[in-house]
């Protein structure tokens, strides 16, 4: 292992930052807190993107790694140790300097302090709450904090972190325990559930604990949130779904984070090198369908099945899923209930709000639903207004796949260029244009 | 038959102007059709109108928020807020419209989701825009520090959003002297560590970007700042029109990291 020594900050920088990209979080939303009038920052609860990288990332938070050292040898990580890489570590100054003064230039919303492990779990976590604590006491930075919680390390430990932080993840890595066996020799299913639980039972005392005294310290405000890489091992879209589902259910999870798998080492248990770049076609897909989970009522036995364990490359998850329940449209805008307008191509979620809105002041036509940002090019072979469908139009799969299909439903051609399109996702198109308008969450931010 | 004359209420583009005018325009009763705002210097002069010069004043702009934040609510109010930023000619017209809309309704805090009156949808749809920029800038404003350690951050927006961006830097840095310049409208918001903002109109400053001299550390910081933006892209992910879409070309030359040069 090559350590240097003597290394300026500018090259620490670009290590600990090329060694952290891969982690695909960035955001800085789930909180909001004002300045006490004594230090540096605030919080927004939609998050700020503050640039966007040359990858179309959005740039939110100083995501760093505290050492790129590291014990451990994950097959897929650019850290692990069987890997010759030049090795350096920060010192808690240092990472306070640099988050202080990227703050007040207001280059960035807060930091995102993730770490290789440092001789032992507990030894990293320990620098890791070190680092915060001057952080927030000393240099008394009331911006926003993301932080990794360290599977095995002591528990006493992740919790005074977490009373530092906004937000903590513990990664999930695979989506499967016997992947993590296959790529991830040593860790467990059992070691990154626990501090999951840990964190999770924390925060719902500390609700109550707020409710009693409503000054009590806050612990992981923003919540929680983990991420797990897609593409390196066989699962399947359907399972992986299942995952998120439970982890949402389960561990009451803010946001669950997919990384197409980017080929950095050579390894037999990896799957071959090729040219096509990472999977980032199907990471869109499981984000959208994680955005039917959350936001629009659906539930992924829904979305997919055994038989059908896979995403259509051609139609976004919900289009795909009305296509197979034709017999559930169209749908009556002036009467059906809002979850049912959730599930029309076509209507987002702002949309159907404002169209439940807006008829109660008067019967809605296909000319409102357009001022409303209905995408009508889409939702026109789903619904009606007072009966009426827009054109004469069949309600039919073939025919609607074909239609749609020719009015431009982009897709073919991204599937063989990988133009990556994040804001198809968003059904109301008319603000598109004005993405910011679409509050930071609502363009997904990796 | 007599064609009716429009009374047409002429006022500065600024908040108090267009609000002075819709106070003139309110006292007298008109309807939709017998009166509009117009801006100074964005004149298209109309056969049958009437134009009136605006006497503007605080007292007016005042009661007008005033009646507005009472019938029509706070969130209305900011909508209208930000519609009247905006940089559209005819956004007096349509504050107005709005404000005329919302008294034939039963319950005049509804006007918002009234999304089917023009008048509306424009208010909407400006403040939407504003209210974009507002947000975007939150965020690409950049900060430098001048030799004497105050922060100085040149916008040039299209909206008049320094009212929009102050009270945020103002929470978020309260114990910083900074000042943020907005080119497009020769405006300043300078606020005074530990003290209140003020919003300065000044066009004598406005050549002083050329002079500023930055402090040693500042392009040290520059300099870090750049190399993270650069080393955090994953190259296989590139994907510049995504970039695009995201970071409009328009805020690229008010921010360190798009910087060719140095
Ligand atoms: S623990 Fe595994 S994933 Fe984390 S830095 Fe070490 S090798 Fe990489």
């Amino acid at each position: 292992m090559r350590i240097q020594e003597s290394m300026t900050l500018y090259e620490k920088l670009n290590i600990l930052t090329d060694a952290a990209k891969y982690d695909v979080a960035c955001t800085s939303s789930g909180t909001s807190r004002k300045n006490d009038g004594t230090g540096m920052g605030s919080c927004e609860q939609s998050g700020i993107c503050h640039s966007f990288s040359a990858d179309g990332r959005c740039i939110s938070l100083l995501k760093i790694l505290f050492t790129n050292e590291c014990i451990y040898d994950c097959k897929y990580c650019v850290n692990r140790r069987s890997n010759d890489v030049v090795r350096t570590s920060f010192t808690p100054d240092e990472v306070c300097m640099l988050t202080m003064e990227f703050y007040r230039r207001n280059y960035i919303e807060g930091l995102f302090l993730s770490s290789g492990i440092l001789k032992s779990p507990d030894y990293t976590m320990e620098l890791i709450y070190a680092t915060l604590y001057k952080l927030r006491r000393e240099c008394n930075f009331q911006g926003y904090i993301h932080v990794k919680a360290i599977p095995g390390a002591n528990q006493e430990l992740i919790q005074r972190v977490g009373f530092l932080a906004d937000r903590m993840s513990v990664n999930l890595e695979l989506p499967t325990a016997e992947s993590l066996k296959m790529l991830a020799p040593h860790k467990t299913r059992k070691k990154i559930l626990t501090p999951m639980r840990l964190v999770q039972t924390r925060m719902t005392e500390n609700k109550q604990e707020i409710q009693l005294y409503r000054n009590a310290p806050r612990f992981v405000p923003a919540g929680q949130s983990t991420q797990m890489i897609i593409g390196a091992t066989p699962e399947t879209d359907y399972q992986i779904m299942q995952v998120a589902e439970s982890l949402y259910q389960k561990f009451e999870l803010k946001r669950v984070f997919y990384s197409a798998f980017v080929h950095v080492n050579e390894d037999s248990a990896l799957p071959a090198k090729t040219d096509e770049g990472p999977p980032l076609l199907r990471e869109h897909r499981l984000y959208q369908a994680d955005w039917l989970l959350r936001y629009y009522h659906f539930q992924a036995g829904e979305l997919l099945s055994e038989e059908n364990p896979n995403f259509n490359v051609l139609f976004d998850p919900k289009c795909n899923w009305a296509l197979k329940h034709l017999e559930q449209f169209p749908v009556e805008i002036n009467r059906a209930d809002y979850k049912m307008l959730l599930r029309v191509p076509g209507i987002g979620y702002k949309s159907a709000v404002r169209i439940v809105k807006a008829r109660r002041l008067g019967s809605l036509d296909f000319q409102d639903l357009k001022k409303i940002g209905v995408v009508l090019k889409r939702a026109l072979y789903f619904i009606t207004c007072s009966g009426k469908m827009m054109y004469p139009t069949k309600i039919e799969e073939d025919y609607i796949t074909r239609n749609l299909l020719d009015s431009g439903e982009k897709l073919p051609k991204e599937i063989t260029n990988m133009g990556y399109r994040q804001l198809s996702l968003f059904d109301d198109v008319r603000f598109r244009e004005n993405f910011y308008e679409s509050s930071y969450e609502n363009h997904i931010c990796m | 038959m007599r064609a009716v004359m429009k009374t047409i209420y002429v006022c500065s583009d600024t908040v108090t102007g267009i609000f002075s005018g819709i106070y003139d325009a309110w006292k007298a009763g008109m309807t939709e059709e017998e009166c509009g705002i117009a801006l100074k210097g964005m004149l298209e002069q109309q056969l049958f109108c009437d134009y009136v010069e605006v006497e503007e004043t605080e007292h007016k702009a005042i009661a007008v928020e005033a009646l507005i934040k009472k019938h029509l609510g706070r969130q209305a109010y900011w909508d209208i807020y930000h519609a009247v930023l905006s940089s559209d000619r005819e956004k007096g017209d349509a504050v107005l419209g709005t404000m005329l809309a919302a008294k034939t309704l039963p319950d005049s805090t509804k006007i918002m989701e009234h999304l089917s009156h023009p008048k509306v949808e424009k208010v909407f749809e400006l403040s939407r825009n504003v209210g974009g920029e507002a947000h975007a800038l939150k965020g690409f404003l950049r900060f430098r520090e001048l030799e004497n350690g105050v922060l100085y951050a040149r916008i040039t927006p299209k909206a008049q959003v320094l009212t929009c961006l102050a009270p945020h830097f103002a929470d978020r840095l309260p114990l910083e002297n900074w000042m943020i310049h907005d080119k497009t409208h020769d405006m300043f918001v300078v606020h005074e560590a530990g003290k209140k903002w003020v919003l300065l109109w000044d066009e004598l400053w406005n050549d002083m970007d050329g002079n500023l001299q930055f402090s040693e550390k500042e392009m040290e910081y520059e300099r870090l700042w750049k190399g993270f933006c650069h080393t955090i892209a994953i190259e296989s992910r590139e994907n510049p029109r995504c970039q695009l879409q995201h970071l409009p070309l328009r805020f690229r030359p008010n921010m360190v990291e798009f910087d060719e040069k140095s």
